[in-house]
């Protein structure tokens, strides 16, 4: 006990009896020695234009079919328990709007956390879309054309889809989220695109368990899931 | 984002790009673009409160005589004839068993429970009303137009009650019950002084004695008579203001309790349902909240901000209007507030210097459009002009309480009207007692030019939106001055400055940056500031960041400079400068990559 008591204290109690350390004097130090020498780029940085999230809101509830935001919120959401969207009032600050809330204003740069979040939104956006043009009713009735809101265009109803067919409609969805047509895009952006389609196709045929989606409406999904997260959506 | 069939439209060979460009300036989505950029700048958003006890009506419990629960509306201190309720809930915690007290929990005691009144009582004190919030035709004779019901089946959208003043006990709510002095109805009322020394309270006197005790064993002592009471005993006075609370036990809520706002409880609770964001306009809400009274002018004052912004820039108005204009725009909300609600900020202090009511609003409640019911929350009018004290956003309760010193206030018209900021220099901060900033070491880099701003708003009460007319407040006045302890006396400290005072005169607060500048008021800031080159070159700087999605850099001069005598040349108008921003290099240059 006395061996513990020493081993713990002790060293406390000798520092209190020790005399206060001396004053160190300052010395100078070395001036530093410049090792290299490199120019400073003072050129002024031009960044990509932030679209203001009004913006992207008002496009999210167009493309969700002119609904109220609370009725966007909605159908978001959903009733299958996803969670794929929340509350819009979870959202606020984090999709870059003020909320004054909490005397947060504005972010005036574009930043990953708002990205994500509007990649949330776009995710539920397209699932939803899926379910809604493109899957049958209870009674087996397929939406009508007219009333589709994303993928406003036909599916084959035998066989694969040529990349052909699959261009053809891939523009439809092009000009939604991007704003102009695939044919002004890169070349190879249709062909990725179709890449993209097909392999997730394949990969959902052999899904175990079984995606609630069928392959062709996962490629589908899975294409919409691309264009909401591409660049050019973001920094229109 | 263009739609579909704008895209389709774009590839169309006779596409008119400048045609499109004006078609969208002449679009909606460019009014709210461009408002954005000011209500983000200026952060008018609806987070304030605004608390006037003359117009809070607080809620309150009773045992009612069948030993049910009954609802009783009333104000703080709220003057009455009973001594054992002056300034207190008008039944008293003899008659109710509880001590009630605004805002906070009841004082309980072992020998007092909550207890039974009795009917005649309840009539004796309190009265049934049909308020202004559950009838659009309060103002009749027997209101009948009940919210919900046939004879007001279409009520406004937007005008939401919360259900606990709508229903009680799952029952509609057909009237309220409120403390007969708020039920008042008169226009005036009458000063009164109980002429009687300050009594003490239970609590303050020795056990078994109780000499001076009022009856009916009420909290606080009584209400001490001001000067202005015992001189002025039973003058008249208008019962839509700040003073009639004080002073006139016969001065209440108005017809319909329209000069009052409920709220569901005794700290004021829940009045009415409304977004806190409204980011993308009214009816466009991201969320429903249940609000409190102190809420919902706040929410409307953002509101009409937005609403004079967007009337500037989709009129395509002179800018400059956004400092000088007379006009405004209000709903039934703002026509409540500007009509009545607002003379009950005043008076206080300023009655000390003989100003019962504000003289010279910054809005003359003359103005306000008289077909606008309070319920009216979606349908706004115009206002031509405000009254000869109204400049722009600057005189608008949302700028004012948002910005609530005249120094802030004027920090924002620097900062966010002439792009200038406050650099500090690298004075050092030496110990001193001068309080002219403009010349103490250390703060005068910045207060030389703060203080004259400041010194404009020096007329509009801080935290306030109260005018003071240069008739009853002097810049410099000799009603008040130091005593032998180098002190002002109450009035006097709450509107005149001791540090610019002597035994002859004081200073009127903020004014001593520049007395012009305080008798020029706000008009005179927002005349002076249009004036000048910055301002023209801070409203290009301010659009042409936001277009651009990043801060201006010096490289971007020249472009600034090429749009700033654009804009000047074009009579300020913003269409033109978004016009040739659209055109420009820099904006087409902005955001040109495109990713594979």
């Amino acid at each position: 006990m006395r061996a513990t008591w020493l081993l713990a204290f002790g060293p406390m109690a000798a520092a209190c009896a020790s005399p206060p350390p001396a004053r160190v004097p300052a010395q100078a130090s070395p001036p530093l020695v410049a090792e290299s020498e490199a120019l400073a780029d003072t050129a002024p940085k031009h960044d990509l234009r932030l679209v203001p999230p009004e913006v992207y809101l008002r496009t999210y509830l167009a493309l969700f079919g002119g609904l109220a935001p609370l009725d966007v919120q909605a159908k978001a959401r959903g009733a299958d328990r996803a969670q794929i969207f929340d509350a819009w009032d979870d959202y606020v600050s984090a999709l870059g709007l003020p909320d004054y809330r909490f005397d947060i204003p504005r972010q005036t740069r574009t930043q990953a956390l708002m990205i994500a979040t509007f990649e949330r939104l776009g995710v539920a956006l397209c699932d939803r879309a899926v379910e809604h043009d493109l899957e049958a009713d209870a009674f087996g009735t397929p939406t009508p054309a007219n009333e589709r809101l994303i993928f406003a265009f036909d599916l084959p109803k035998e066989g694969e889809l040529d990349a052909a067919g699959f261009a053809a409609r891939f523009d439809v969805l092009h000009r939604t989220f991007l704003g102009y047509p695939s044919a002004l895009a890169p070349p190879d952006r249709v062909r990725r695109f179709y890449r993209l389609y097909q392999e997730i196709v394949l990969n959902h045929a052999k899904a175990d368990p079984r995606s609630r989606f069928s392959p062709p409406h996962a490629g589908w999904a899975a294409v919409c899931y691309g264009l909401v997260r591409h660049p050019e959506f973001h920094l229109y | 984002m263009p739609t579909r069939q704008e895209v389709a439209a774009f590839e169309r060979p006779d596409f008119d790009w400048d045609e499109w460009v004006d078609r969208a300036l002449g679009e909606p989505a460019y009014a709210d673009r461009m408002t954005r950029i000011y209500m983000d700048l200026l952060r008018l958003e609806p987070n304030l409160n605004f608390a006037s006890a003359p117009s809070d009506l607080l809620r309150h419990e009773v045992v009612g005589p069948d030993g049910k629960p009954v609802w009783v509306y009333y104000r703080e201190n709220q003057r009455r004839m009973r001594p054992e309720t002056d300034g207190e809930f008008c039944l008293d915690p003899d008659e109710t068993g509880m001590g009630v007290r605004p805002r906070q929990q009841d004082v309980q005691s072992e020998t007092r429970k909550p207890k039974p009144i009795s009917q005649k009582l309840l009539d004796a004190y309190t009265v049934l009303v049909k308020p202004w919030w559950l009838y659009r035709d309060y103002l009749g004779a027997n209101p009948q137009a009940r919210f919900g019901s046939s004879g007001w089946g279409d009520p406004d959208p937007g005008y939401k009650p919360v259900e606990s003043l709508l229903a009680d006990d799952g029952k509609p709510v057909l009237a309220v019950r409120v403390c007969r002095e708020e039920a008042s109805s008169l226009a005036m009322g009458h000063v009164f002084a109980r002429r009687m020394t300050r009594v003490r309270t239970k609590a303050a006197a020795p056990p078994g004695d109780n000499r001076d005790e009022p009856a009916g064993g009420r909290i606080r002592p009584l209400p001490v008579d001001k000067p202005y009471a015992t001189k002025h005993q039973g003058d008249e006075v208008s019962c839509a203001t700040k003073m009639a609370l004080e002073y006139a036990p016969d001065c209440g809520c108005g017809p319909g309790l329209e000069r009052c706002l409920p709220g569901d409880a005794n700290n004021g609770g829940s009045a009415f349902t409304f977004p806190n964001h409204s980011l993308l306009g009214e009816g466009v809400s991201l969320d429903e909240a249940k609000q409190s009274q102190q809420r919902w002018f706040p929410y409307w004052w953002s509101r009409e901000a937005v609403h004079f912004l967007e009337d500037l820039f989709a009129g395509d108005r002179d800018f400059r209007e956004v400092l000088t204009g007379k006009q405004t725009f209000v709903n039934g909300p703002l026509a409540q507030f500007y009509g009545t609600i607002q003379r009950s900020n005043c008076c206080g202090p300023e009655v000390t210097f003989g100003m019962l009511e504000e003289s010279e609003p910054l809005f003359e409640p003359s103005r306000v459009p008289q077909d606008l019911a309070p319920q009216d929350v979606s349908t706004w009018k115009s206002v031509g002009d405000r009254g000869p004290h109204a400049a722009g956003l600057l005189t608008m309760p949302i700028f004012l309480e948002k910005y609530a010193s005249a120094r802030a206030r004027g920090a924002a018209l620097y900062n966010d009207f002439l792009c200038k900021s406050f650099a500090p220099g690298a004075q050092p901060l030496a110990p001193s007692t001068e309080p002219n900033l403009m010349i103490r070491p250390g703060c005068r880099a910045c207060h030389a030019e703060l203080e004259p701003m400041a010194a404009y708003f020096a007329r509009v009460e801080a935290a306030s939106f109260v005018f003071l007319p240069s008739a009853q407040f002097p810049v410099r006045s000799t009603a008040c001055k130091l005593d032998a302890n180098g002190r002002l006396n109450g009035a006097c400290n709450a509107l005149y400055d001791a540090a610019f005072a002597d035994s002859h005169s004081a200073t009127l607060r903020s004014a001593y940056g520049s007395p012009e500048h305080a008798d020029a008021t706000p008009a005179g800031a927002a005349h002076d500031l249009v004036a000048t080159p910055e301002f023209a070159q801070c409203a290009v700087q301010r659009v042409v960041a936001s277009f651009l999605g990043r801060p201006t850099t010096p490289d971007d001069d020249p472009l600034l400079a090429s749009l700033t005598q654009r804009f000047v040349r074009s009579g300020y108008r913003m269409k033109a400068l978004v016009r040739a921003l659209l055109q420009s290099d820099a904006y087409a240059r902005t955001n040109d990559e495109r990713a594979p």
